[in-house]
């Protein structure tokens, strides 16, 4: 391949790389405005002081952080029993974990609005602890997907089957196995379907404005409406935490191939 | 989970088991208790919702089955969104789909070099998950009346680019930001399809006296269509269910379906409420359709992809 | 207005207050217990910078450490604050608003819909009688007069009136605070705009505001994105209309970066006034009738001062001296309050009528 072709295939990268890299560009230079006439991190210091960061901020984490717990205990051992038990269930299961991207995100929050508020028989909108954990579920149903992706192409290498005999010819009880002999095998999926979820939640918008929890999404947008430059700084830095996540989705996934059992 | 398919898995074991094990003979329910967890998950937060909103679109107020919240769905303040929505939902799949197919090609088969598609599918991961507020936030910053562009254009270039009729808050605009996650999207989805593209039909192709051009045209193209048009009805579903990056660019304003099934559900700013039932059964029947032709079209273009 | 409560209030007030306050004294331990046992208020579309809302809730945190102020939705309209209490009617929940804050045109509104629940304030009688319910539905709480606020870093020449808004100099610049449909600041900015025209309040100047908003979206001049601090500063919306009270906080949270003017248009100035009510529906209703004491307070209406707004007992106040001179100064040129004029709650009414229902129709203004 050389001469024509060549050209015009550095001719679209190039063009693809000014596409996606002058946003990047301009929202770093917006973001650094602040003072006028100069550049300084100043809309930086304002957001990581304002404790309303903080506070959407760390909510968010946390939410993140239960939700990626909830989507581990259930997809990991549902993937690895239908894998071992059930392989005539195995399209049906993932038919639903597809569920979540055919059916927009919009319409299962407005569901929940309706099928759980205080007249109903699960009145989860009814205080605020039932609606964070309606949130948090709800978290688990987007990122179901990709969790459930992730562990099974995670299962997939390794042979479910025989480790499973072996292990309870051992006399290994079922949790033994899939918290000692499992749960091990596939950490980098996990990893991979867990960092995914994490970025999904962070920013995610909807849920938390239509059952109106503090989470850093209305945060932002909110201050998208009334700051004139922290809402670029806020870009910058959800854009760094979406490449951290990637980042270590990749580290696990290079450090999973040297593992991997090769078929 | 009927009684055929409870036949189905059990039928066989008697057939293949070597000699009875004390495993084997567990009575059959525990079985289904293993997806128990999952079952009960998926249904209370992702089907009965879904159902509930099904139904309700069929529904009155008082419960009996009607299809006047459907009828209400004709109404010009209804019509003009989904009418919007589906052309800006078609025209940044189209545009994703081309454009993603160049750069991906040109990244996997142009003769790059080969750090590049491994930065490329790393990039397009990062990029193809940077969509909502932030995104939008990012394009304000750029293309906006202040942005780094049009600042740049203006004291460089002495171009003003609001004169020209540019405005960042428009269909365009909107269309720019939304290529931004479709693009990368079509790229990550459209590698693997490249990739089945053996070398050993480019090899032949020319050994027979095909040119590029042709090449693409009747060997490569037919091959990568049912992948190509696959991913623009998933492209499709993708971006006419966005709304966090409308909100955030355009406030409420912008007439899509979401953002009007948003508003409604905030405040019945349409005076019906049963009309957001409809609206929200709309979307699931679009996206549903542009998912079922994705899925289709995928298993057809798996045959060729081995 | 200020004539109607110089007229009647002084003398009846003194006696009035002297045996009341007894009374009340009384009832507002009772209330401060049974707010404190509820523990929590739940308000909605109380921006922070809005008549410095943001300095009054920290004060009433201070005041009751143990009643959890939860604000919902800061940027709702008061069409969207209806039906938030319509939407949880059935709801005990945090997402049921306890108070309300909406325009003049909406309490009446309200409470033919029976959504409101009536309550007296101690300091009832020093609210000026034409912005209140007589029955203590709703009952007046600030006001301030139209504006235009502009960024002067993109707009060279600053407007001046209404019709200046159509000219070519401002393509893409105008927008309002909100959707014309739901936001009051939105509808009596086009009653403002028809006002410019000579038309009357009411109906005339919602159907002559209509005109001029065609007329300017024809012109490619307006921009449907709710206008606020960022997207003034940012640069979508360089020119918005709101109330003069709200254009000055938001420059005070711009200091100077971008930098923003604020000019009263020509003309009849709009004076609007917002009201506040309990609603019905209230999970929280004892925390309710605590939080309108304390709004009603010369705490609560000096904390509205200090955030441009002319509280409603203003008048009063002012002449109990009660209110310092460093704040007086910092408000808004009386030279615009001069020729304020105080539509009635029929005449919003009407108005509000032709804008929300025919804005589609008449201006069809979506982003295209």
């Amino acid at each position: 391949m050389m001469g024509s072709p060549r050209f015009w295939s550095w001719a679209a990268l190039v063009a693809g790389l000014l596409y996606f890299f002058l946003p990047l560009v301009g929202m770093f230079e917006f973001s650094l405005r602040a003072r006028r006439g100069e550049y300084s991190f100043q809309a930086y210091t304002n957001v990581l002081s304002d404790p309303q960061f903080r506070d959407t901020f760390l909510y968010s984490v946390t939410v993140a952080l239960f939700t990626i717990v909830l989507g581990v205990l259930i997809v990991a051992p549902t993937a690895f029993w239908v894998r071992l038990k059930l392989p005539k269930l195995r399209p049906v299961i993932e038919f639903i974990t597809l569920l979540p991207l055919v059916i927009p995100p919009i319409v299962i929050v407005f569901g929940y609005i309706r099928l759980y508020n205080t007249s109903s028989w699960l009145p989860l909108t009814g205080t605020a602890f039932g609606t964070n954990l309606l949130l948090i579920f709800g978290y688990a149903t987007l990122a179901l997907p990709y969790m459930y992706r992730a562990v099974d192409t995670g299962l997939r290498t390794i042979d479910v089957a025989t480790l499973t005999e072996a292990a309870q010819s051992m006399g290994a009880s079922w949790f033994t196995i899939i918290t000692k002999l499992i749960l091990p095998n596939i950490l980098s999926a996990i990893l991979s379907g867990a960092f995914l979820t994490f970025a999904i939640v962070i920013g995610e918008y909807v849920f938390a404005a239509l059952l109106n929890r503090p989470a850093f999404g209305p945060y932002m947008v909110w201050m998208g409406g009334n700051k004139a430059y922290e809402p670029a700084a806020l870009a910058v830095i959800a854009f760094g935490i979406t490449w951290a996540c990637m980042g270590v989705i990749q580290l696990a996934t290079r450090l999973s191939r040297h593992n991997r059992v090769q078929r | 989970m009927t009684d055929a398919t409870l036949a189905d898995t059990v039928a066989p074991t008697p057939q293949t088991a070597p000699a009875p094990r004390p495993r084997r003979a567990n009575p059959l329910p525990l079985k289904w208790l293993g997806v128990a967890p999952f079952m009960i998950f998926a249904l209370l937060f992702l089907i009965l919702p879904t159902i509930h909103i099904v139904l309700g679109a069929f529904q009155t107020p008082e419960g009996d089955f009607t299809l006047r919240n459907l009828q209400g769905l004709g109404v010009p303040q209804v019509v003009r969104p989904f009418m919007l929505s589906i052309k800006l939902s078609l025209l940044t799949a189209g545009l994703g789909c081309l454009i993603g197919l160049v750069i991906a090609a040109a990244v996997t088969k142009g003769g790059l070099p080969g750090w590049i598609r491994d930065a490329m599918l790393t990039f397009s991961g990062v990029a193809s998950n940077f969509a909502g507020v932030p995104l939008a936030f990012a394009f304000i910053a750029t293309l906006g009346r202040l942005g780094l562009i049009t600042v740049v254009l203006k004291e460089v270039f002495g171009i003003n680019l609001a004169a020209t009729g540019f405005n960042l808050i428009s269909f365009l605009g909107l269309t720019l930001t939304y290529l931004y996650f479709q693009i990368p999207l079509m790229i990550l989805i459209i590698t693997p399809a490249l990739d089945g593209l053996k070398r050993e039909w480019r090899e032949a192709a020319e050994i027979l006296g095909a040119s590029g051009s042709q090449y693409w045209r009747m060997v490569a193209l037919p091959v990568l269509w049912p992948s190509l048009l696959g991913t623009f009805a998933l492209l499709f579903a993708n971006s006419f269910g966005a709304v966090a990056t409308a909100m955030a660019l355009t406030g409420s304003s912008l007439s899509i379906v979401p953002i009007i099934l948003f508003a409604q559900i905030r405040g019945d700013v349409l005076q019906d409420p049963h009309l957001g039932y409809a609206i929200a059964f709309g979307m699931i029947v679009i996206t549903g359709i542009a998912n079922l032709v994705y899925i289709v079209l995928r298993t057809r273009a798996e045959k060729w992809i081995k | 207005m200020k004539s109607t409560v110089k007229a009647s209030g002084a003398i009846a007030l003194a006696a009035l207050l002297a045996s009341t306050a007894m009374v009340q004294a009384q009832s507002m331990a009772e209330l401060e217990a049974a707010a404190k046992a509820e523990g929590m208020l739940t308000t909605i579309a109380l921006p922070h910078d809005w008549c410095g809302y943001g300095a009054v809730i920290e004060g009433f945190k201070a005041k009751y450490p143990e009643i959890t102020v939860n604000e919902l939705n800061p940027d709702a309209g008061s069409a969207d604050e209806l039906e938030a209490v319509r939407a949880n009617m059935n709801n005990t929940g945090p997402q049921a608003p306890d108070v309300l804050d909406v325009g003049l045109a909406f309490g009446p509104q309200a409470q033919a819909e029976g959504l409101l629940m009536p309550y007296k304030v101690s300091t009832w009688d020093e609210i000026p009688a034409d912005v209140k319910d007589p029955d203590g539905h709703w009952y007046g709480d600030y006001y301030g007069v139209m504006a235009f606020g502009v960024n002067t870093d993109l707009i060279d020449t600053v407007p001046t009136k209404w019709e200046d808004l159509l000219k070519s100099d401002y393509a893409a610049s105008f927008a309002l605070t909100g959707d014309p449909r739901a936001s009051n600041q939105a509808i009596l900015g086009i009653m403002s705009a028809g006002m410019s025209r000579g038309a009357e309040p009411g109906e005339e100047s919602g159907k002559l505001g209509l005109e001029l908003m065609a007329e300017m979206n024809k012109a490619g001049n307006f921009v449907p994105v709710a206008g606020k601090t960022g997207t003034i500063a940012q640069g979508q919306t360089p020119i918005v209309a709101a109330w003069d009270y709200n254009l000055l906080a938001w420059r005070d949270s711009l200091a100077g970066n971008p930098p923003m003017e604020i000019v009263i248009p020509e003309g009849p100035s709009l004076a609007g006034v917002y009201v506040q009510a309990i609603s019905a529906y209230a999970p929280h209703p004892n925390a309710a009738k605590l939080w309108m004491e304390y709004l009603y307070s010369d705490e609560g209406q000096l904390g509205w001062l200090a955030g441009y707004c002319h509280p409603a007992r203003f008048v009063a106040m002012s002449e109990a001296g009660k209110i310092p001179q460093e704040m007086l100064d910092k408000l808004p040129p009386a030279e615009g309050y001069a020729r304020a004029v105080f539509p009635t709650v029929a005449q919003q009414e009407a108005n509000k009528k032709v804008v929300s229902e025919q804005w589609d129709a008449v201006v069809g203004a979506n982003v295209q």
